[in-house]
């Protein structure tokens, strides 16, 4: 089973999406459009907090995985 | 001074003279918007031409002549500000042509237009239908303004309930292989910036013809060189990209897994992130 590494690769690219929505929101200069974006990056950063809580969970679950 | 000198120097006066009249009088005069600007344009300058080639004329009568015709329509258009009725006395009002779809021939005839030229004045206006047309109003300065019917008017993103991301005017930051600090200032970037960005492109300085930066910070340039490939900027596609292909991954989480917690939170979540790529897809699609 390799579950653990696919969430933490999950979780590593919406970190990245995080990023880039915090970094894109505040370049843009169009107030609405910024909005929207600095939203839709809390949005992210809520499923970035579970999926964490999850991968620890897993960790605890399998734990030759951990470290991955 | 010998007559083909005082030629010359006439018509140089008068040309830096009526220069600063049109500029004086601004913008309107240029485009002929009312009556008044359309005589004085057509009086100053045959008063021009008159003085300069007037030779046994006195200069200065000419110049007064000119003055005045220039002051007429600077005060008429100080006093058309504050009064309507003067306004619409001077600037005249525009003649309803068609109204509810239907032609108003009695308009018509006080304009003196035919049908011929009213046909005309739409086809300018890229209508060839006279029943597309839902009103048409000929406005003081001889153009048609047409409105069509709702049917016939372009489609546009309000319609179709589309949502569409604003965006602000891009800044032009290069220009013929120099930078513009002013426009760079403006929103907000340094030097710096723009050549870590064209670094990113892979293209140097000298090179640019044009360069541009849109509301979402992103450069984009044409180049002197044709040949060469400019990638377009990649970033907002991307990110939408990666957020449906997580999107993807937690649905797929959640069928995989047995334990019903840690379904419940991977369907939470995978919808969630839907719906925030549906919030947010119109501003990342480019």
């Amino acid at each position: 089973m390799t579950v653990v590494s696919d969430v933490k690769q999950c979780l590593a690219s919406l970190k990245g999406v995080e990023a880039s929505l915090s970094n894109l929101a505040k370049r843009t200069e169009d107030n609405s459009s910024k909005r929207t974006l600095h939203e839709t990056m809390m949005e992210v950063s809520e499923i970035v907090a579970d999926l964490k809580k999850r991968v620890g969970e897993l960790e605890n679950e399998e734990y030759q995985y951990k470290g991955y | 001074m010998p007559e083909w000198l005082e030629v010359t120097v006439r018509s140089v006066l008068f040309v830096i003279v009526l220069f600063f009249m049109t500029k004086l009088i601004g913008k309107k005069q240029i485009a002929q918007l009312s009556f008044f600007e359309y005589v004085t344009g057509i009086t100053i300058g045959s008063i021009a031409g008159e003085s300069i080639m007037g030779l046994d004329g006195n200069l200065s009568y000419g110049l007064i002549a000119i003055t005045i015709v220039a002051a007429i329509p600077l005060i008429a258009g100080l006093i058309s500000l504050k009064s309507k009725k003067f306004r619409d006395f001077t600037e005249g009002k525009g003649t309803i042509f068609i109204k509810d779809g239907k032609v108003m021939e009695d308009n018509l005839k006080k304009e003196r237009i035919t049908a011929d030229e009213l046909l005309q004045l739409l086809r300018r206006k890229d209508v060839f239908q006279v029943s597309d047309v839902e009103f048409a109003v000929l406005e003081p300065t001889g153009d048609l303004s047409v409105m069509l019917k709702k049917e016939n008017q372009p489609l546009t993103p309000k319609d179709l309930d589309m949502k569409v991301a604003s965006i602000k005017e891009p800044q032009t930051v290069i220009m013929d292989g120099k930078i513009l600090d002013e426009p760079l200032a403006t929103i907000g970037y340094s030097r710096g910036w723009l050549k870590t960005e064209l670094e990113k492109l892979g293209v140097t300085i000298e090179n640019v013809f044009l360069g541009q930066v849109n509301s979402y910070g992103e450069l984009t340039v044409d180049l002197f060189d044709d040949k060469l490939q400019v990638p377009s900027p990649q970033e907002r596609p991307m990110i939408l990209s990666t957020m449906k292909k997580c999107q993807a991954d937690l649905e797929l989480f959640a069928l995989a897994t047995e334990d019903k917690v840690a379904k419940q939170l991977y369907t939470k979540n995978s919808k969630k992130l839907q719906n925030a790529i549906d919030k947010v897809s119109h501003i990342l699609k480019s």
